[in-house]
């Protein structure tokens, strides 16, 4: 007979002869965790007395009862379950604080498995842009080490990589109840165990806490390339892990073959995994993912405003959450639903913020590098084939980031009415939601100036 | 069982025991609401658990006849509180037991001692260090202000005890703010041989602070693998420990400043405490710390009651800033250190602040800020 079933079977003879209040104290949570074949049982017990009061009151009916099932139990051994973790039942006084109270940020993170228990796949808001990655993701949580091995992921800042990898490294743990390994690590913290073992001549340690586990997931690899001792350890983990069947899970802000300073053999090993690319969301998706924080957050605010965030934000998701941030502090301190003007004066202080020191001559010259153009070419009065979509876009930064007049920009890109640039913007605002393609040549454009 | 007893030394054994017992929450076992008495030698037991932590206290008195009787906690408790008298009898008849004073006399039902949870014993020779209370203790009320119940990772609200061979670390933390204080190894004393790191159970330290009186000179401290035991002559604690792993908490400890400065401590604590006035449910005050001043500035508003702004001198160092907290919880930090001076750290407004004493390395509290628009 099974352990279990036996133990079992042996609950259901002890109820009847024990009162129910002792029961339930003493033998609940009960478990038999083993039988020798020399007939030694070892009974677990919920805590310290439960131990002490079954091992000296109920040896005698518990020894009866489980020799009356299975005759081959000789002797019974009692000890105290260590997996219980709940705290006292009766808690402390817990107090209310406010949602802007911040917590220290770390104590969150799982010690063992590195890994935030906020990222979801849940809370992961899939779209056109990112559908391949999710999809990836939930393949290998459904085959760890079998489907894709390794999975590569990568994306612009800001685009939910992290969030991704580490929600799928929190299903794994959670569907396979802590039985698979998983360890997540920023590749900087990698580097800086390596550096840490070879200067106190530990690698070993590193090897032991690396190669036993069962998911390893990597973010940010790039960071890695070029620290020859910590490529060449990671070499050497990947390989162990890989021949072993072991899941690997790589982000980084660029495809393999992009990172430039990664040597030959590891990036041929990240390619002979799935790749899969995330790409900047489209007006839909931003507008899923407005709705999802808001959830989160429980807050509510009109369908109106999550458009105007939706149409102003395009940049990366992150300063998307910062600015609902700001739109519900502003909502609990007033207590009253935010304007529309209000909101757009909050995104305008965010981009502004950012776009201080921007002029318009950064802008163009940016658009003109982007599609490999002269700065002449572009603000030339010449109507050629290919300067068309590049003048526009100049025109609609020239207004959406500095918010420079018409007759301003008209000047600007070859000395136009005030009208034609008042059409440019209008046309590539209006495009931008339709067109993805445009929208990520603008959203390229606008972190080139920003990084300048 | 026959023993006499004088009223003030039954009071300090009920009082020792009495968080356990009364407020006990487990119904399911009746029994949980009586405590026992009994005569051990020439003393007298009173042991009272809640099947998570047990307490024993030894109290003196006259043994005329051995034996033992376990009786509800509430009502022999409040009998032995309005006695007029000095002396006490007290008999057990029949599963009944007899209080009998010159003037009054009780008979109260009670249940026979073999019924009582038997209390674990740990086993002597595991993992032993011995420390004084006092120092313990201060340790323990250090740390009160971060161990707090949190919501994050309810499982593991406790105070690590982190034990190497040449130090103590107590750490304790409610995700709002962490405190660690260090304890070195000339300040105890202990037979390990290696290092190791338990969580003790909030609700059992705070009985540690309770129960154990600063006369009683050194307390000796047994762990093994799933309990600890706390004893000194007339009172022994035991409880199990959480298991579990303590957040990896040194990533937040912030190794250099932006922003520093030091102020003194009672006129920090004065100006929080008015200011604190002026606040609402959220507890916010704002500090205003400017480039090259000479002093930091205290405000706080609340729409309904005005607004106010308190200067207090200080030494400035590095960026001036502008930080919003709860006020308690600056406060609750700030009142823990025993120096004149109060040493804060800060990087930015969204960063945890570090509140220490300026000369004292042994204890910090780290305080994360409140986000600010």
């Amino acid at each position: 007979m099974e352990l279990n079933q036996l133990w079992q079977s042996a609950l259901a003879e002890l109820e009847i002869q024990i009162s129910r209040p002792n029961f339930l104290t003493w033998l609940k949570n009960s478990q038999l965790i083993k039988k020798d074949e020399d007939g030694r049982a070892v009974i677990g017990l919920a805590n310290s007395f439960a131990k002490e009061w079954v091992e000296n009151k109920y040896h005698k009916i518990v020894f009866e009862v489980l020799r009356s099932l299975d005759e081959t139990i000789k002797k019974i051994e009692y000890t105290v379950l260590v997996e219980q973790k709940e705290a006292f039942k009766e808690s402390l006084n817990k107090k209310a604080e406010s949602f802007r109270q911040s917590s220290l940020p770390e104590l969150k993170i799982d010690p063992e498995s590195g890994l935030h228990p906020k990222h979801s796949l849940d809370s992961f808001v899939v779209g056109s842009s990112n559908e391949l990655a999710y999809a990836a993701a939930l393949a290998v949580v459904k085959n760890v080490g079998k489907k894709y091995n390794p999975l590569f992921v990568y994306g612009g800042t800001g685009l939910g990589k992290t969030h991704l990898i580490q929600a799928a490294g929190n299903e794994i743990k959670n569907r396979y109840k802590n039985k698979i390994k998983v360890k997540y690590v920023p590749s900087e913290k990698f580097v800086n165990d390596v550096v840490w073992a070879i200067r106190n001549k530990r690698m070993e340690d590193i090897k032991n806490k690396y190669r036993n586990i069962d998911v390893l997931i990597i973010d940010d690899i790039q960071f890695i390339g070029g620290k020859e001792r910590s490529e060449e350890e990671f070499f050497h983990t990947f390989n162990v892990l890989h021949e072993n069947n072991k899941q690997i899970i790589i982000s980084s802000d660029r495809p393999p073959a992009a990172i430039p300073t990664l040597e030959e053999r590891l990036r041929s090993r990240f390619e002979g995994g799935m790749i899969a690319d995330i790409t900047y969301p489209d007006y839909e998706m931003r507008f899923a993912i407005i709705k999802t924080k808001l959830q989160e957050k429980n807050v509510a605010l009109s369908d109106e405003i999550c458009e105007l965030i939706a149409n102003k934000v395009q940049r990366n998701i992150r300063e998307l959450e910062g600015i609902l941030n700001k739109i519900i502090f502003y909502q609990e301190v007033k207590n009253i639903e935010p304007t529309l003007k209000v909101i757009e004066e909050i995104i305008n202080n965010i981009v502004q913020q950012s776009s201080k020191n921007i002029t318009s001559n950064q802008i163009v010259k940016a658009v003109a590098d982007f599609y490999e153009i002269t700065v002449n070419d572009l603000i030339d009065r010449s109507r050629k084939k290919g300067v068309v979509e590049p003048r526009q876009i100049t025109a609609f930064l020239l207004r959406d980031l500095i918010n420079m007049s018409y007759p301003d920009i008209g000047e600007k890109i070859g000395k136009r009415d005030h009208t034609t640039a008042i059409y440019a913007y209008e046309k590539i605002s209006q495009e931008i939601n339709k067109n993805q393609k445009l929208n990520q040549k603008i959203i390229l454009i606008k972190e080139s100036i920003y990084k300048n | 069982m026959k023993i006499i007893i004088l009223k003030n030394n039954l009071k300090v054994g009920l009082e020792a025991i009495s968080r356990v017992v009364g407020e006990n929450t487990n119904t399911t076992l009746p029994i949980l609401k009586n405590f026992l008495i009994e005569t051990i030698d020439n003393k007298i037991k009173l042991s009272a658990t809640n099947l998570e932590l047990a307490i024993t206290s030894f109290i003196p008195g006259k043994v005329v006849e051995k034996g033992g009787l376990t009786i509800p906690f509430n009502i022999f408790n409040s009998i032995i509180n309005n006695l007029q008298t000095e002396r006490i009898n007290l008999e057990v008849k029949d599963n009944n037991l007899i209080i009998k004073t010159d003037n009054y006399q009780a008979k109260i039902q009670g249940t026979k001692k073999e019924e009582f949870p038997i209390i674990p014993q740990i086993n002597k020779n595991k993992l032993f260090f011995k420390i004084p209370i006092s120092l313990f203790k201060k340790s323990l009320l250090s740390l009160a202000p971060a161990a707090q119940i949190s919501e994050i990772r309810p499982e593991l609200n406790g105070i690590l005890f982190n034990f190497q061979l040449n130090f103590l670390k107590l750490v304790a933390t409610d995700s709002f703010r962490l405190a660690e204080k260090n304890i070195t190894n000339n300040q105890f004393e202990s037979d390990l041989k290696q290092g190791f790191k338990v969580i003790i159970p909030l609700k059992t330290t705070q009985e540690i602070i309770r129960i154990f009186k600063e006369d009683e000179n050194k307390l000796d401290v047994y762990f093994d693998q799933n309990q600890v035991f706390l004893k000194t002559e007339n009172l022994e604690i035991i409880s199990r420990l959480i298991n579990g792993e303590f957040p990896d908490y040194q990533a937040i400890i912030p190794q250099s400043f932006e922003t520093e400065i030091i102020l003194k401590k009672e006129e920090v604590i004065n100006a929080l405490k008015l200011t604190g006035s002026f606040t609402d449910k959220l507890n916010e005050i704002k500090i205003i710390i400017k480039e090259k001043a000479k002093n930091i500035e205290i405000q706080s508003s609340n729409q309904t009651i005005g607004e106010n702004q308190y200067l207090i001198p200080a030494k400035i160092k590095g960026q001036p800033l502008e930080i919003v907290f709860n006020w308690r919880f600056l406060l609750e930090g700030i009142k823990t250190l025993d120096s004149e001076d109060v040493f804060i750290g800060l990087n930015g407004d969204n960063k945890p602040a570090l509140i220490k004493s300026p000369a004292d390395i042994s204890y910090f509290y780290i305080l994360m800020p409140i986000k600010s628009a």
